[in-house]
């Protein structure tokens, strides 16, 4: 099987198992971890794509990718660890009551 | 002399600093010297002619014509004389009558009392500011930038006496219909063609040439126009902005504010004549608003709300006048109404004042007798407003009435109902003079004598009111001052019929209000009346929402936001999902346009 297409499956694998996740799981650090996937899954396309056409556009993209998840993995955990402080049993949906 | 006018937006500017820096004993004295220099400055360039241009290009380069450009002609010198005069009037009536309404019976402390007035004279240089730039400003860029800090400073104005009830809500409907006539402005500044802008030429061929042509450019204009004069459907806000305080109803929204629409259309009146469609639209929202005003008007139980009705009513005059194409006969009546009506504004303070704030009519009656100052002036302004021949408001009126006259657009009847309109104002005009100052006393308290400070300003402005229709009679001085900026103006022929006759008809409809039977008052409640001016005192009445299409319309938005609001659930996971199938779908469709196969769309040709 051409190698390409098997890294292109992975990523899209990657992306829809990222998705499900999302939407299903309610714990909040699961939801992170579940966005992580997916933000995987997009970089995984942007490296085969830059391996691909034979230059190094998409490895920089991949890099700020990688910033930007860090960074939103920090805002993240911090929102979930001050839920779990807060509260005993923590559920994404729960916060709704903070909606304007 | 125009080098120095073109500053004249930056004369209160001190006035205001020290005002608000605390500068000086008394609370408003530092700001009275802008508006008189003002004043004589402004009514120099009008006798000498002087004009001159101020231009720095690239202001706002984003603009078709943003240059920050100010212009000094015959126009904007003798809408800065009407300015100063009638503030430097009203400054000094401030320093009488605003003390208490900010006094103990308000509810203000000392402290809080000295920084409200100090606030108060502030907002009052801010917005004389704000209207010279509005008329001294050359382009449309410039214009809008005034045109908005006028309705910031009406709204400041408005809710000045924070602690009454009611006056945020009048403030946020003058800041609403404000709002709609500075976005038509904008979108008639963006779409001028390049280089276009300056308010004189709008009318010209590369300046109508773009989206729309003329009549979307007027068109956008009159509604800008008419939401800062209340005309039309736009007039709800003016009533309601009697909430201010009184001084401030007879400076802005009765003498300069509300005139800046007149003022606009006059300006702009080549644009007008490139566009008849709409100059006819606003001869008839003119007349219509004209006949509405004075009919609502004899409905209301509010001395200043009547006031206000009248002053849409009037302003009504002022577009038809522009409508028929003749913008010079609007600026005469623009001029001659400020004088009058903020005459009889500032009269109205003074019995509201003598009342202990009651602004009810059915609290006023028979105060002809301990008000003799404010009698003599509400009969003379009265007198004026609805064109005793002679007087400065019979000989503007009658060249709207003969401008009128001369027009061939509509059918006979609908021009009468300015002439019908003259004898609503008789009778508004006389059911508020005799209704305050004759028949039997209400109020049967201790009154509130005015100080000089409530009366000294009342006398240039009756003397204006009596004589300033001779600028054009027997010598047509103002027209031709104003020359070219105008237009053609008609000469001021008396005696004539027309002018006869509808001074004939206003008097009829005063006198008539004369012989009006009082209703009958019963005593009990004349005593109970007697009994409450302790709680009253000093704190001008509450106004009773001004009920109209308006808070339908806000009703109606308000529900279709919280129906709208519904959709935002809260829960996170129904977000992502929608966000995900927005996805898809745009995938999709991408997918489905394109002949490129998913490899190729991917992996680019080898």
């Amino acid at each position: 099987m051409n190698p390409e297409v098997l890294v292109l499956a992975t990523s899209v694998v990657l992306l829809a198992i990222g998705v499900a996740g999302a939407l299903i799981r309610r714990n909040p650090i699961a939801v992170l971890m579940s966005i992580e996937l997916m933000l995987n899954g997009a970089n995984l396309l942007l490296v085969l794509g830059a391996r691909v056409r034979g230059n190094v556009d998409g490895q920089s993209a991949a890099l700020i990718v990688l910033v930007l998840a860090a960074a939103e993995a920090v805002i993240g955990l911090g929102i979930a660890l001050a839920l779990f402080r807060d509260r005993d049993r923590v559920d994404i949906d729960e916060p709704a009551e903070v909606r304007g | 002399m125009s080098g120095i006018l073109i500053w004249a937006w930056l004369f209160t500017l001190p006035g205001l600093l020290m005002s608000a820096l605390g500068v000086g004993k008394r609370p408003g004295a530092a700001s009275q010297g802008g508006p008189p220099v003002m004043f004589v400055l402004a009514l120099v360039a009008l006798a000498t002619g002087a004009h001159g241009d101020f231009r720095v290009e690239g202001w706002l380069p984003f603009l078709p014509d943003g240059a920050f450009h100010l212009r000094v002609d015959a126009l904007s010198a003798l809408m800065l004389a009407v300015v100063g005069a009638v503030s430097t009037c009203v400054y000094i009536y401030s320093l009488g009558y605003i003390p208490d309404q900010v006094g103990h019976s308000a509810g203000y402390s000392d402290e809080e009392s000295e920084v409200a007035q100090r606030r108060f004279f502030c907002y009052l240089d801010f917005f004389v500011a704000s209207m010279a730039l509005l008329v001294l400003a050359g382009n449309l860029a410039v214009l809008l930038v005034g045109w908005t800090c006028v309705g910031i400073s009406s709204f400041l104005l408005i809710t000045f006496l924070n602690k009454k009830a009611g006056t945020l809500s009048a403030g946020l409907q003058a800041l609403a219909a404000n709002a709609i006539g500075d976005a038509t402005l904008l979108v008639a500044l963006v779409l001028v063609p390049m280089g276009c802008g300056d308010l004189t030429t709008l009318g010209t061929a590369p300046c109508i040439a773009g989206v729309g042509g003329a009549p979307l450019l007027a068109l956008l204009i009159f509604i800008a126009a008419a939401a800062k004069s209340a005309q039309g459907p736009l007039y709800f806000w003016l009533p309601s902005a009697m909430a201010g305080p009184t001084p401030v109803s007879a400076l802005i929204h009765a003498a300069t504010m509300v005139a800046a629409g007149v003022y606009l259309m006059a300006r702009t009146h080549g644009l007008l004549a490139a566009a008849p469609s709409v100059g006819q639209a606003t001869a008839v929202i003119g007349i219509l608003t004209a006949l509405g005003g004075g009919i609502l008007s004899l409905q209301q139980t509010n001395f200043k709300r009547s006031l206000a009705y009248s002053t849409v009513s009037q302003l009504g005059y002022m577009f038809a006048g522009i409508g028929f194409g003749a913008p010079f006969a609007a600026m005469f009546h623009l001029v001659t109404h400020a004088s009058f009506k903020a005459l009889l504004f500032l009269t109205a303070g003074v019995v509201i004042h003598a009342l202990h704030g009651r602004e009810k009519l059915s609290d006023m009656g028979g105060l002809r007798k301990e008000l003799p100052g404010a009698y003599a002036a509400f009969l003379i302004g009265s007198l004026a407003l609805i064109g005793l021949p002679l007087t400065s408001g019979s000989f503007s009126k009658d060249l709207i009435l003969e401008a009128a006259q001369g027009h061939d657009f509509m059918p006979p009847l609908l021009w009468l109902g300015l002439f019908a309109g003259v004898f609503l104002t008789g009778m508004y005009s006389g059911r508020l003079f005799f209704g305050v100052f004759h028949g039997p006393r209400r109020f049967l308290g201790e009154l509130h004598k005015p100080s000089g400070e409530l009366l000294w300003p009342l006398v240039p402005l009756a003397i204006g009111a009596l004589v300033l229709g001779y600028l054009e009679w027997p010598v047509p001085v103002l027209s031709r001052l104003l020359g070219e900026t105008v237009g053609e103006a008609e000469a001021v022929h008396f005696p004539s019929v027309m002018g006869l006759a509808a001074g004939a008809l206003g008097l009829a409809g005063f006198g008539l209000m004369a012989w009006r039977t009082e209703p009958a008052i019963q005593p009990a409640a004349v005593a109970a009346r007697a009994d409450d001016h302790g709680e009253a005192e000093h704190f001008e009445e509450p106004l009773e929402p001004n009920v109209g299409w308006s808070d339908w319309a806000a009703e109606r938005s308000y529900g279709l936001a919280g129906a709208l609001a519904g959709i935002q659930t809260g829960q996170l996971s129904r977000y992502i999902l929608v966000s995900v199938l927005g996805v898809a779908a745009i995938l999709l469709l991408t997918l489905a346009g394109s002949s490129v196969s998913v490899s190729q769309t991917f992996m680019g040709p080898r």
